[in-house]
């Protein structure tokens, strides 16, 4: 027997307290008024004498009741003999259903070996079937009914995502942990190494499992595929198109693959590429035109392999014009816009082009026709200005918002309504949050530096994405509706700073136009089990819509109404329709992880079956020798309630009797 | 005794009646109801004894037909010619307040107290009354005027409790006062040596007064019952003392046994009559043993 937490047993000591009362307290009592004393004798032993403990039934429950407290929180325990626990086994049958599980005949050859793995139990035997993949699948729960468990191991088919065996491992300790039942794993796989966690630790296994890796395929089958793709998403000038593709094989021959671009089903180009042994090589296709709208296109390498869907990566790449910026600048500063558009113009990936106008003019605009629109510091706005904007940005759009001095006359921020007061008068930029899409890649703001500052107090939930030196936000995201507002605590020209004079202002400008028009979420290709987001809040009511790379809806009628997010998790394109009415293409390609087929070593994989217990079939002597901590302060509780009742019995009692004494 | 009269005898009935006076007469008149005779049984009727003419006595009162028949004058006396006079010592020291039922040793003093100058006045006797502690709190000179028993039972009513009990002094003061022969009666819980109380009282006696002494205590005084260990405080020295209830069920038992008996044979040797009274026991048995002595006096 033990205790997890002894220190608690120092609460024993409290059992001096009932002790006090029984014997020093009690003896304590008011005099008793009696006429004379004259046939009464003061003798120190009827003193000592009569200090005698009293209500020995009630000290005894007292100091049970401490004993037992001070018991249940140090929480003793018993070694047990887990026989019990150990002689109910479940075996767990885990089938690999990556995608390169695609392979050949390896799913058919794993299914066989389930279905062998199964029928070798004994009668009685629970098993339960789960599908690996980089999730866990219970496709049963324990059972010995072997026709339910056939008919899920023939269900399993392979899928496009990619296995992860610290996920599988992840989840047998929690089953470990979670049931009183010795765990009898067989994992039916390729046993791809690229499926091994980076720290080996992630594959410890809990004491009461053992492993059986069942490998199934060649340890090193050769596998062609395309690798990656870059593609700009949307493309304004094809003259200016430029896409790369990388052919890698893995435990191939040197060999020449012809590698084709296809646009709608349709071959505009075709290279061949010598690819080394193991190696990789890289095919650039410039300037092939691409007609107005999305497109469905595909690099595809031939010869076909033994693994035909990563011959071929899906891509989507969309033909439009540039889309406009309305630039809303204060009367009489049309000068300030000049920084910002130079900007824009210079970066012509960004597919935008600035449109400056008066903001006195700005209630004759169709906002909805622009990208996105930029504030200039412009004070305050007239109420059919700012009504057209917000139900623009609710609606799903989105603005730039910069502020000056005209802004801080007003102290609120046009649209959002935060609060603004001055601050220092110089200051330079503090940090920058590059990880943040609206910053990626955008650098440090060195030497920059600011001068009348304003002190923008943002709306609880706001992202504070740079700041100044003092710590006050200098660019801030807040959501509203559908659409999203950036706050830049200064101005876009040289009035209020030289940030227009430093390197770091045109990928501040091209980032910042590039996330508020939504470029960065539509990237050409994804790789499969990647989410997408189908709106922003779940109390927009429009329906969304997803339709898969079959041709079928994939939402249900609850779930186009209601979910934020799905997964893309199939190879192919995806057609999404967002709750707030735009729509995507989307191309998915499996993950190319899954295309090095590599197995993992024999060592490692030896390894990991060492990290559980590795007696698969143990002894009965064994089994009875295994012990595990066996916890008993419920008992312990539940003796101490007793004896609070009991204590509470013998109280009142013996207070009835003191009251009728006295 | 009749059950009715009896229960009008009993102390626990007795305080929850107001007015000392109702209770003195309650007292007496279920007493001698239970004897079954006239309140003025013999009193100043009743023949008592001839006594020979001596010149000055009062012709009136010489039997003629005795001195036909024997030609000898003799006075016929009367019981009520031999009034005698009643003193009434009520001790009112602090520990006379004890009690540990419905009624204090020290009410159940004044009931007594009441019941028996009650009965003095029926019976024509002078009755008076000495409160003590320490000291006289209240003198009130025997007398048979008209009005005296109001007196008394008014001082009873009023006698409150004093601290200490000092029979000395009350006794040399009632000397002083106690010419005439008489009966003394003395109502304490005699809480004092034996030697000391009989010392103190003695002399009374040698004056050819009767002297009674009424022993009052209470149950718990002669058995006291102590469920646990106890501290007690005495009420007349405030001296505290932690008493075992072994001590309270054996020695102490033994100590007032032996008490009550010393003062009841010293009591006697001394011609003194002596009395134990519990205060849960009814009056009856206090008063019947006034009326025996008193009749001895006759």
């Amino acid at each position: 027997m033990g205790f997890f937490s002894p220190w608690f047993l120092a609460g024993i000591a409290a059992i001096g307290l009932p002790l006090w009362l029984h014997l020093l307290r009690q003896y304590k009592r008011a005099p008793r008024p009696f006429s004379s004393l004259m046939f009464f004798e003061r003798r120190v032993q009827s003193s000592v004498k009569h200090r005698r403990l009293r209500y020995l039934l009630l000290l005894s429950m007292r100091m049970a009741l401490l004993v037992l407290l001070a018991l249940a929180f140090a929480n003793p325990f018993v070694n047990r003999a887990a026989a019990a626990a150990t002689r109910r086994k479940l075996t767990i049958v885990a089938v690999d259903r990556s995608f390169s599980m695609r392979y050949g005949d390896r799913m058919r050859d794993a299914k066989a070996q389930a279905h062998r793995v199964l029928n070798a139990l004994p009668g009685r035997q629970l098993a339960q079937v789960i599908a690996l993949d980089s999730r866990i699948e219970n496709l049963t729960q324990p059972e010995n009914d072997r026709n339910i468990l056939s008919a899920a191991i023939d269900s399993i088919q392979p899928n496009d995502r990619a296995s992860s065996f610290g996920e599988f491992v992840r989840a047998l300790r929690v089953m470990d942990q979670t049931t009183n039942t010795r765990l009898e794993a067989h994992l039916i796989g390729d046993m791809q190494k690229t499926s091994m966690p980076p720290d080996f630790r992630d594959l410890q296994l809990g004491p009461r499992t053992a492993l059986t890796l069942h490998v199934i395929g060649n340890r090193n089958a050769p596998n062609w595929a395309v690798e990656t793709v870059t593609v700009p998403a949307r493309i304004y000038n094809p003259s200016q198109t430029r896409l790369t593709a990388t052919i890698a094989g893995w435990q191939t021959p040197a060999a020449s693959r012809e590698v084709s671009l296809v646009l709608d089903n349709r071959v505009i180009a075709s290279k061949n590429v010598s690819v080394p042994a193991s190696g990789r090589a890289q095919v650039e296709f410039l300037s092939f035109d691409v007609p107005y709208g999305a497109h469905k296109g595909e690099i595809r390498i031939a010869p076909r392999d033994n693994l035909p869907d990563d011959d071929a990566f899906p891509f989507s790449v969309e033909r439009s014009d540039p889309r406009k910026v309305l630039f809303l600048y204060a009367g009489g500063r049309a000068r300030e816009a000049f920084y910002y558009k130079t900007a824009i113009d210079s970066a012509s990936d960004t597919g935008l082009v600035v449109q400056i106008a008066p903001v006195e003019q700005a209630a004759s605009f169709d906002f909805s026709k622009f990208a996105f629109v930029v504030l200039n510091d412009v004070g305050d706005l007239d109420t059919p200005t700012a009504r057209g904007l917000c139900a623009y940005v609710s609606g799903g759009g989105a603005a730039l918002i910069t502020l000056g001095p005209d802004t801080l006359a007003v102290g609120r921020v046009p649209l959002s309504a935060d609060r603004i007061a001055p601050g220092y008068e110089t200051q330079g930029v503090g940090s920058v949050d590059n990880q943040d899409p609206a910053l990626l890649g955008v650098g440090r703001f060195d030497n920059v530096q600011f001068s009348g500052t304003l002190r923008l107090s943002p709306k609880p939930g706001a992202r504070v994405i740079a700041k100044f030196a003092d710590g006050s936000p200098l660019l801030v995201e807040e959501s509203m509706g559908e659409g999203r507002i950036l706050i830049f605590a200064s101005t876009l020209d040289n009035e209020t700073s030289d940030f227009p004079l430093h390197s770091s202002f045109l990928p501040f400008v091209a980032q910042t136009g590039r996330y508020l028009a939504g470029g960065e979420e539509t990237p050409s290709s994804v790789t499969a089990g990647t989410p997408v987001v189908l709106r922003r809040a779940r109390a927009q009511s429009a329906a969304a819509d997803v339709i898969g790379p079959d041709g079928k809806h994939e939402l249900s009628l609850r779930d186009a109404s209601q979910a934020l997010t799905f997964d893309l998790d199939r190879n192919g394109f995806y057609e999404v329709q967002r709750a707030n009415g735009r729509r995507l293409l989307m191309a998915v390609h499996a993950d190319r992880r899954e295309s090095d087929l590599t197995t993992a070593d024999a060592e490692t994989l030896a390894l990991w079956r060492n990290t559980g217990n590795t007696a698969v079939e143990p002894s009965p002597g064994s089994v009875d020798r295994e012990t595990r901590p066996s916890s008993l302060w419920r008992y312990a509780m539940l003796l101490v309630l007793i004896s609070a009742v009991m204590e509470s019995v013998f109280a009142s009692r013996y207070l009835k009797e003191e009251r009728q004494t006295a | 005794m009749p059950e009715a009269a009896n229960r009008f005898l009993d102390p626990a009935v007795l305080a929850e009646i107001a007015g000392l006076d109702l209770i003195a007469k309650t007292v007496v008149d279920g007493f001698i109801a239970g004897l079954h005779r006239s309140p003025d049984f013999g009193f100043s009727q009743e023949f008592a004894e001839y006594r020979a003419y001596t010149p000055g006595d009062d012709l009136r009162h010489v039997d003629w037909n005795v001195f036909a028949r024997t030609e000898k004058a003799y006075l016929k006396r009367y019981r009520g010619e031999t009034n005698t006079s009643v003193m009434v010592l009520l001790d009112a020291s602090a520990s006379m307040g004890f009690r540990s039922g419905a009624v204090r040793k020290f009410d159940y003093s004044k009931f007594l107290a009441s019941a028996l100058v009650y009965l003095a006045h029926l019976q024509r006797d002078s009755a008076g009354l000495i409160v003590f502690h320490d000291d006289v709190a209240d003198f009130i000179r025997p007398s048979g005027r008209q009005g005296q028993l109001m007196r008394l039972l008014h001082a009873i009513d009023n006698a409150q409790l004093g601290k200490r009990t000092d029979f000395r002094r009350p006794f040399f003061e009632l000397g002083q006062f106690l010419k005439r022969r008489g009966i003394a009666i003395l109502i304490s819980d005699f809480f004092e040596n034996p030697d000391t109380i009989v010392r103190t009282v003695e002399p009374l006696r040698f004056r050819g007064s009767e002297l009674i002494l009424f022993h009052v205590l209470d149950p718990e005084e002669i058995e006291p019952q102590l469920g646990e260990a106890a501290l007690l405080l005495d009420m007349e020295t405030d001296e505290a003392l932690e008493a075992s209830p072994d001590y309270a069920r054996t020695e102490y038992r033994e100590k007032i046994a032996a008490h009550i008996q010393d003062l009841r044979s010293k009591a006697q040797a001394a011609g003194i009559e002596y009395f134990l009274l519990r205060t849960d026991r009814p009056l009856d048995e206090a008063l019947r043993e006034y009326f025996t002595i008193r009749q001895g006096r006759i």
